[in-house]
């Protein structure tokens, strides 16, 4: 299909575009500036230009993401609103789907302009027939847009605000929101409303500043409680343009942002988001991570003490080159006191794919700890003395480890059960 | 008449060198072609268990860079888990269109074919079990002393197995034992005349070993790579031989070749095949072709060439295997040796059947494949074994062939299909070796343990034949007495498919005295054809 994005050189645009291109679409991208980064067709388009646009030949979709999110050139309100109306004239005309990126801030009594600007263009699409999306806290890939900002924030700042009563925020990652507007672009069953895209689950924004000082920034930064109050009253004195000019405007629609209600939406598309920690991690997902801690854990298990480096590593080749990839999602209890395994090794599983796979693992473990000096001393007893006594004591200590387990699952399979099932629940 | 070789041996493997040696010998124009995959992966060059103590390497040999040994974790045996050996089986069904069903097909492409990968056990088979053969025992006897002294074998001693295994007077002294095995011979010779009464006979492992540095090739110093590839070249492999055939100019080699197809013309058979990686079209012409290249490749070759559609029998010996336990030897420490053989034992079943097999240190073999079986939490059936093992043997058991009843088929797109089962004779005869077998090495001071006796899948041997056996008066899909293949004037079989019997006891030698053997009678023919022309 021939998708025209405007704002293609975008935080979301990128991500949209390449997208897009990966799916074997037709792409456009409309701008003020050739973008440099993909070789697709460029059209001319400027919000602030009053000539009409001529959408190319066969536009099957357009969806709408440039916006003025800036201070210093904030466009005057009007404009941008005439440019949207231009923009879905011709799409009109050339038959094709309007999608307009709309936020969650937008309402008739937004606190900021760029709010209620959204508002009256979200208006205009919908008498138009066209599809709004109003994305939550976009999150994930570069350090651009609003994410951006509050990276390189949180990057300088030691200790960072908590804010009484905290604001929450519903986040969705970058790459989530390209996957939404791409399947409304796609899909010919989805009714031409207004779809919010986030997580359903509510997060406090100080939580949210944390994980991104955590994941993405590997650091750990302190919060220092500041009343909303005191706040407000700093933006009075201040006086707006003051205010906007610091960059501290879309910090306030923060403290009025409306709870979206998005499970539906999501269903309705077939999306799954990312968690957040996976989402927030610089790859995209904590895919690796995750493996990572499942071959240490494993590993552990089976060498009675943390492998090394490079067998974690052929670990995880091994489970990415035979196996796809992906960790087995295995509660962190587990992952953190390994010998825990013996819960589950040998039975505890409901899902029987999921207990062949962990019976694959845990061989693949055995096998690659065993390859390894220390597996040596491990698994042959090299390096000590070994009489007919402590041969008797080391056969004697497993027979009774592997009772006590013995005697451990049963009364813990209920709580074993649950616990995986939530671990897996949450990937 | 124009062809371009004399014979053209199909098969670098044991069989195609014995029947090469008499060919060349005589003077005739030989090519040996085979699929020629070569060795990647380096075994150990230190001895096993300084390499497992240092080698933090240890891994490439043991799992391989493409983690060979998880890839293949549900192949029948251990060695079809060794990085090193990978090339041996690599390609061997598909490139030879050769499809198990519910029985395990295993073959090679590689120069020296399965004896780059074997158990080395050898053994002649006595005039009963050659009571089928077409000819008189007696007619192998200087064929088994050629090829028995160029291979190179141990183990001559003077025991209860010296008449079973009919070898010693070309063999070189025995490969000394490890502590276990010369607890369990000790109280063999305390307990001897019960045990004999019982039908269990014990003695030394009769293997293609080197005790004694011959040509080129050292004596086994028990470093314990066994499994794992010895660089010493200690172990018998008929790579060992290619070096003593190229001395000849009338010997000629094409590697990387797989025959898919023979033509027969006016006088002469044309080879035709693909070569192999470049996947070229060839065809070579001779004015006779020799089939060695493994049971299941050359029955395809063979009923293929007849366009013979009816399924042959195939023999294949039910195999067992089973962990015995010397509770006064426990806490022996680990100590290097002979990863093969050490000691085999024979025992008489329902005083019909003779059931062979031998029994081998646990040290060579990595814990991984043993743990696997323990019916106990992961890290304590380690803590299990690592106690345990040092004082445990591993052992194996055959029964004769005729007892799987298995069959191969050539299917209408010209694949060979091999399906087959144990017959329902097995079941009981198992049954009864465990009994006894635990029974004999209890009084030996070993504990057969329990839940360890376990029977193999059909075609796990690999110990394949029969499917094109030797007759005196063959009928369609079946050989002459020399091999010759009945309605194929020109074609011989001298790999294990022309055997008509496959007792319990190791084969290998067998084909290849017979190959010797063929081998002569061939090059006796082609000469008194070039003295009448």
């Amino acid at each position: 299909m021939r998708v025209v994005i405007t704002g293609a050189s975008g935080y979301i645009g990128t991500r949209l575009t390449s997208l897009a291109l990966k799916r074997g679409h037709d792409v456009v991208m409309a701008s003020r500036q050739r973008p440099t980064v993909f070789s697709a067709p460029w059209v001319f388009f400027d919000l602030s230009s009053t000539d009409s646009v001529v959408l190319p030949a066969g536009t099957g979709a357009v969806i709408h993401l440039a916006a003025s999110t800036t201070n210093s050139n904030r466009l005057e309100d009007g404009s941008e609103v005439v440019a949207a109306q231009r923009l879905i004239k011709s799409a009109q005309e050339a038959g094709a789907k309007f999608i307009f990126v709309s936020s969650q801030t937008a309402r008739a009594d937004a606190p900021t302009a760029y709010g209620r600007t959204k508002w009256r263009i979200e208006h205009g699409v919908l008498s138009a027939g066209g599809w709004v999306v109003r994305p939550g806290q976009v999150y994930g890939g570069e350090l651009r847009g609003l994410f951006g900002m509050l990276a390189k924030t949180v990057r300088r700042m030691p200790t960072l605000p908590a804010f009484v009563p905290a604001p929450k925020v519903q986040p969705i990652h970058v790459d989530d929101l390209a996957e939404g507007l791409l399947r409304i672009a796609e899909r010919g069953d989805v009714p031409p409303v207004v779809y919010c895209l986030a997580a359903p689950e509510q997060v406090s924004f100080s939580k949210f500043l944390a994980v991104i000082a955590k994941s993405r920034l590997r650091c750990w930064r302190g919060f220092v409680p500041v009343p909303v109050v005191f706040f407000n009253a700093l933006a009075f004195a201040l006086g707006e343009t003051l205010w906007n000019r610091l960059g501290l405007g879309r910090l306030r629609s923060l403290f009025d942002l409306p709870v979206m209600e998005t499970a539906s939406d999501l269903r309705q598309l077939g999306l799954t988001l990312r968690p957040l920690r996976s989402g927030m991690h610089p790859s995209g997902n904590d895919r690796r991570r995750c493996l990572l801690r499942e071959g240490r854990a494993l590993l552990a298990y089976i060498l009675k003490e943390p492998p090394g480096n490079a067998v974690l590593r052929r670990y995880i080749r091994a489970v990415e080159q035979l196996r796809g990839g992906q960790a087995l999602g295995l509660p962190s209890a587990f992952l953190n006191f390994p010998i825990l395994m013996s819960l589950l090794d040998k039975s505890a599983w409901a899902d029987k794919a999921t207990g062949m796979e962990f019976s694959w693992r845990l061989d693949a473990a055995t096998v690659l700890a065993e390859a390894t000096p220390s597996g040596a001393y491990r698994f042959l007893g090299l390096g000590r003395e070994w009489g007919w006594l402590s041969s008797l004591l080391s056969v004697g200590n497993a027979i009774v480890c592997e009772v006590f387990w013995r005697v451990l699952r049963t009364p813990l399979l209920p709580l074993t059960r649950f616990a995986l099932d939530r671990a897996r629940g949450a990937v | 008449m124009t062809h371009d070789f004399d014979v053209i041996v199909v098969g670098s493997g044991p069989a195609g060198v014995s029947v090469a040696f008499p060919l060349v010998e005589a003077g005739l124009r030989v090519l040996m072609v085979d699929g020629g995959k070569q060795p990647g992966v380096l075994p150990p060059e230190a001895d096993f268990l300084s390499a497992r103590a240092n080698d933090t390497e240890q891994w490439k040999w043991m799992v391989g860079e493409d983690f060979h040994a998880l890839k293949k974790r549900d192949a029948v045996s251990p060695k079809l888990r060794v990085p090193s050996h990978a090339y041996v089986f690599e390609e061997f069904e598909a490139r030879n269109q050769v499809v198990g069903k519910y029985f395990i097909t295993v073959g090679s492409l590689a120069t020296g074919g399965l004896s780059n990968a074997w158990g080395c056990g050898v053994a002649r088979f006595s005039a009963s079990e050659m009571a089928d053969f077409p000819f008189p025992a007696s007619e192998l006897d200087v064929s088994y002393a050629k090829v028995s002294q160029r291979m190179g074998i141990s183990g001559r001693v003077d025991d209860d197995m010296s008449d079973y295994f009919g070898l010693d007077e070309y063999s070189q002294p025995p490969i000394p034992m490890d502590a276990l095995h010369t607890h369990l011979s000790e109280y063999y010779l305390n307990h001897r005349k019960k045990l004999n009464s019982q039908g269990f006979r014990l003695g030394r492992s009769r293997v293609a070993v080197l005790s004694e540095d011959i040509a080129g090739r050292q004596a086994c110093n028990l470093s314990g790579n066994c499994l794992w590839g010895c660089l010493r070249h200690s172990m018998y492999s008929s790579t060992d031989d290619l070096p003593e055939l190229r001395k000849y100019e009338n010997f000629s080699e094409l590697s990387g070749f797989v025959v898919d197809g023979l033509t027969r013309y006016d006088s002469y058979w044309a080879v035709d095949g693909q070569t192999i990686p470049a996947d070229e079209r060839r065809s070579i012409t001779a004015s006779r072709v020799v089939l060695a290249a493994g049971t299941l490749a050359t029955t395809r070759l063979a009923l293929k060439t007849l366009n013979h559609r009816h399924p042959v029998p195939l023999l294949s010996c039910p195999t067992a295997a089973f962990l015995l336990w010397l509770p006064r030897l426990l806490g022996t420490p680990r100590m290097p040796g002979l990863g093969l053989g050490q000691l085999s034992f024979s025992v008489n079943l329902q005083d019909t059947t003779t059931a062979f097999g031998s029994t081998f240190a646990t040290t060579g073999i990595p814990l991984s494949e043993f743990v696997r079986h323990v019916p106990l939490r992961r890290r304590y059936g380690i803590d299990l074994l690592r106690g345990l093992l040092s004082s445990c043997v591993v052992g194996n058991v055959f029964l004769p062939g005729y007892l799987t009843a298995a069959e191969a088929e050539l299917q209408s797109d010209a694949s060979l299909s091999v399906t087959g089962k144990y017959c329902d004779a097995v079941e009981p005869l198992m049954d009864e070796a465990s009994k006894k077998l635990r029974k004999a090495y209890w009084s030996l001071g070993a504990m057969l343990l329990p839940g360890s006796f376990t029977v193999g899948r059909p075609g796990g041997d690999i110990h394949y034949a029969g499917t094109l056996p030797m007759r005196e008066s063959p009928s369609c899909g079946e050989t002459s007495q020399c091999g010759e293949v009945e309605g194929l004037g020109g074609i011989f079989v001298v790999d294990g498919a022309c055997l008509p019997t496959l007792p319990e006891k190791s084969h290998t030698l067998t084909i290849m005295a017979n190959a010797d053997r063929i081998g002569r009678q061939l090059a006796a023919v082609l000469a008194m054809e070039s003295l009448h022309s």
